[in-house]
Parts: C-alpha cells; structure tokens; sequence
C-alpha cells in the first residue's frame, strides 16, 4: 500500500496519477462509513473518517478487518491534524480518529508520501 | 531566479523572503511589491512594523493590491521582486467590495495567470504564501472557495518557480530547485 498525505486542495490525487498510474476509473472517493474496497485507488479517506466519527463505527478496527482488500492500494488523505484544537466535540474527534488511522497506515504502508503545493516528498 | 515560498503563519517567512531578495539583486534594483489593502487600524499597524522590519535594506516599496502585473509598468525588470503576499493579493481580487462577501469566481485563475506572467517577465522573484491546509475544521462556502482558490494559485507558482521552500519554525524545507548560494 502506498500512503499519500497532505492539505486540503494540495494535488494529492494528481500526484498518485502521476506518479503511480492511477486510473480515474480505479478511484473511490469516500463519502461515508464504508469503503468500496474494489477499487485500488482511496481518496479523501477523511470523509470516512468524518463519517465514521458521526456515525460510531471504528476506522481503524475497520480498515484492519478489511487488511488483504486494501494491501496493495494507493490510500489519499487529508493531513488535517496541524492546526489548533478544535473546540467542538466532533471536530476534535475527527482529527484524533484520522491522526490515529494514520499512524496505522503509515506502519504498514510499503512508502508514505506528503504533497506540498503539487509536489511530492517521499517520508517513508 | 524565481522562489516560491509558504508555510504556516508567524514562522519566518518574510524574513527569509526578505534575505533571499536582498541576496538575488546583488546592490540592483529592489522591489517591495505589498499586495495588501489596509482596512483598518490593526492593517496599518502591521504594515508599519513590516516597513520598520525592511528599513534600511535597500528596498522600494511598489503597492499593488490588484492586477499584479500593473506594478512593472514603471519599475526595471532586470531587478528583483519581493511579492507579500500571494494571500493577500487573491483576497482583494476574490472579494471586490470589502463590505460584502460577493466573491468574482474568476479571481483565481486570474491571480494564478498574473502571478506565473510575473515571474516569467522578472529577473528575480521572491513570492510568499501562506499554508492553510492542515487543520481539522469544515468552513463555510465562501472560505472553501478562499482556500480552493489559495491552493490552486499556489500550485501553479509552484510549478513555475524554480526553488519551492516551506518554511517552519525558521527552518526550511525544501521541495524543489535550490537556495541562491
């Protein structure tokens, strides 16, 4: 699996195109609470996590009972852990939930990447 | 050469924008370009500490807060041009009248197109943003449309400049090209 963070708008789709053949056809944007693991291709993984965070279900529990589906994907998320608390409950929840799926992802992601303004910088 | 630089806010970027122009013009032609339109008190104040941070560091002050590409009728092309900010710029085109939130949906592109010309018809620019990308919160439409604005002005400088640095804490990190020796 190959992990792509970074900010919001930052090209992160774009860059897996480019950089890891991505076919637009491959590419499920999340939505909700529940990911279509057929395609290879998971983008804006913190709109699971948001739905994840109303809805109560566990993301991580999730995404390990799910493994072997997403082994060799490509997973994007949106780095949104960097700014102040938030003050509402559920905002906080959502950025503790996604730093956490995150930090799992990250262990067992084969490369990490983070997009800054288009441009990519391998982590891992 | 031509440095984009960004990073989150209070951490050194115009500081370090500001050595690496004085370092580009070699004693030429120094330029100031201040894209900010005061709107109150708090505005002038910072604009007044930004020019007693400058003083004496050999630049001039050209104030264009639209239309960026309008402040090189008169100045020498072969200079160097320090442009604070891309954020502010694109605040002024995005939101004609300041009393309202009436947004011109074209402002953007437009910013991105002048701002990319600008650094293709200068010797030397130094272009600062501001990163506003990483924070848990859902904002309304109209500061969505800001950040999806910033963004796309910020990837296509990124594109065309040749050094990209983010800045953090002083520290720079570099994401493409190299730093003037």
């Amino acid at each position: 699996m190959i992990l792509v963070i970074g900010g919001a708008y930052q090209g992160k789709l774009d860059y897996a195109k480019e950089s890891f053949g991505v076919q637009e056809a491959s590419v499920f944007r999340c939505t909700e609470d529940t990911i279509d693991f057929s395609k290879t291709c998971i983008t804006e993984l913190e709109q699971f996590t948001l739905a994840c965070t109303r809805s109560g279900r566990n993301a991580r529990a999730y995404l390990e009972e799910n493994r072997e589906k997403w082994e060799n994907s490509v997973i994007l998320c949106q780095d949104l852990f960097c700014g102040v608390v938030p003050l509402g409950a559920e905002m906080r929840a959502w950025r503790q939930e996604t730093g956490r799926l995150l930090q799992y992802l990250s262990r067992e992601a084969a490369e990490v990447h983070r997009v800054f303004c288009g441009l990519g910088q391998r982590l891992k | 050469m031509t440095i984009f630089i960004s990073g989150g806010a209070k951490n050194g970027k115009s500081t370090l924008a500001q050595e690496l122009a004085v370092q580009l013009a070699k004693g030429s032609s120094l330029y100031y370009v201040a894209t900010m339109i005061p709107a109150d008190e708090e505005d002038r104040d910072r604009i007044r500490r930004h020019i007693a941070d400058r003083d004496g560091m050999g630049f001039e002050t050209l104030e264009c807060g639209r239309d960026i590409l309008s402040c090189l009728e008169n100045a020498d092309r072969e200079g160097t041009f320090l442009l604070d900010s891309a954020t502010a710029l694109l605040l002024n085109e995005l939101f004609p009248d300041p009393t309202s939130c009436g947004m011109d949906d074209a402002a953007p592109r437009r910013c991105a197109e002048g701002l990319c010309e600008f650094a293709r018809r200068v010797k030397n620019a130094v272009i600062v943003s501001d990163y506003i990308y990483s924070d848990a919160a859902l904002y309304d439409e109209v500061t969505e449309t800001y950040r999806r604005g910033l963004a796309y002005v910020d990837r296509c400088l990124a594109k065309v400049c040749d050094t990209v640095a983010e800045v953090s804490c002083g520290n720079v990190i570099l994401h493409k090209g190299v730093l003037p020796e």
